[in-house]
């Protein structure tokens, strides 16, 4: 299987493009991981499909944008999706509800300018947001996961991954974040940290700002 | 035999779409609608305390999309294999998008900030939205009126309904826009939709 049969464009950042970088990784699938700063993003813009990255590109040139579209595709082409429709939709509805507290975070705290008006911010997002989040973590995971670790049944999902990254996001720009997911979200993050498709990814992937 | 139960206000908002691939597949289910004041009491029953909330064979899924997503496929209605799984999502993704940015003006409480937002709104932020649109379906739709593939699926379905409240704010935001026009119109005319449209409840959202 070439490397040329796939490629993926993002920004030399993990930010919206790590999650399929870590499926990827996870599946021992080759692909041309093609990473641009942003000094290079208008000669790569007008050649993305809606002028935005992530874009997920096929060997016959049919590209996908749309970072969690290209992650759910590329996870169910490694059977990282669920074993049937039910599995999926569980899979799915766990990355939703992790997407919606990233988005408020990059919504509400990461654009806000003003020191104070960000501080504010921030204890919200840690008070409010983060805390009801893990809850609704833990209660997904208890009606879904068929053991200690995975959210969905009994077997890795990008589910684990996109919450695994979105975690270890958070705490690079938050440290702030450490105590608030207590102890039930760490069989999980051992479980992906000890992968070994996945640990010799991450041993290896560029260090970033975000 | 398997059973459905979708849970929500009674209204269209995030449950419409679900409520329309039930009805393009011609499939069964309970269409429960909650009233604000009787929410607060089933609160606690939906897994993350919000709503839609489809219940699948007593199995109980939260968020729209997911929930669309998963009916879809269900009834075929999902795109023909794996690649034209992620074309119907990506439409969906970029349709949603839009809907991101629209809701908190929707949501402005100040009658004239909201009609200053919604003006800027129409002008400089909705047009992308459906350049987006008509780029993906120029690439996806195999020269048909479908979003993908030649064939109506639950994106077409979604935009429809999306594209009911863009022409309640703005009955002329397609002119320019003759495929898109002529998409929700194809949507429209499939019979069993035509159905349901004119037998659904109506309801202020």
């Amino acid at each position: 299987m070439s490397s040329g049969d796939l490629k993926f464009y993002y920004f030399d950042l993990q930010a919206r493009g790590e999650l399929t970088r870590l499926i990827l990784a996870a599946a021992g699938r080759s692909y041309e991981d093609i990473r641009f700063g942003f000094d290079k993003w208008p000669e790569y813009k007008p050649k993305m499909i809606l002028g935005q990255a992530p874009v997920l590109e096929l060997a016959d040139g049919t590209q996908l944008p749309q970072s969690l579209t290209i992650a759910r595709y590329v996870a169910r082409e490694a059977g990282l999706a669920g074993s049937d429709n039910l599995e999926s939709a569980k899979i799915d509805a766990v990355v939703d509800t992790q997407k919606d507290v990233n988005e408020t975070y990059f919504s509400k705290v990461f654009p806000e300018k003003d020191e104070t008006k960000k501080a504010e911010e921030l204890k919200k997002f840690l008070d409010e947001t983060v805390t009801k989040h893990v809850e609704n973590l833990g209660k997904l995971k208890k009606a879904y996961s068929k053991d200690e670790k995975y959210f969905v049944g009994d077997k890795l999902s990008w589910a684990d991954l996109f919450v695994f990254q979105s975690i270890q996001a958070l705490l690079q720009a938050v440290p702030e974040v450490k105590g608030k997911f207590g102890e039930q979200f760490k069989p999980l993050m051992d479980a992906i940290n000890g992968n070994e498709n996945i640990k010799k990814y991450l041993d290896a992937r560029p260090q970033t700002a975000f | 035999m398997a059973t459905y139960k979708l849970y929500y206000f009674n209204g269209r908002g995030r449950a419409e779409v679900s409520r329309m691939i039930f009805a393009a597949a011609g499939e069964k289910y309970e269409d429960i609608r909650y009233e604000q004041d009787k929410w607060p009491e089933h609160k606690s029953e939906m897994p993350l305390g919000q709503m839609p909330v489809l219940e699948f064979n007593g199995t109980k899924l939260p968020q729209s999309v997911s929930i669309a997503r998963f009916l879809a496929k269900q009834f075929q209605l999902a795109g023909k294999d794996s690649f034209e799984q992620a074309q119907v999502d990506a439409v969906v993704d970029t349709i949603n998008d839009c809907v991101t940015k629209y809701v908190p003006i929707r949501r402005e409480e100040d009658e004239a900030k909201k009609e200053e937002l919604t003006k800027k709104f129409l002008a400089e932020e909705l047009p992308k939205h459906l350049q987006n649109f008509e780029t993906l379906a120029k690439l996806y739709s195999k020269g048909g009126h479908f979003f993908v593939g030649n064939q109506l699926t639950w994106a077409d379905l979604l935009f429809y309904d999306v594209g009911a409240i863009i022409l309640q704010v703005d009955s002329n935001a397609f002119n320019n826009h003759a495929w898109l026009k002529d998409n929700r119109a194809e949507v429209e005319k499939q019979p069993k939709i035509a159905e349901y449209l004119k037998s659904r409840p109506n309801t202020p959202f």
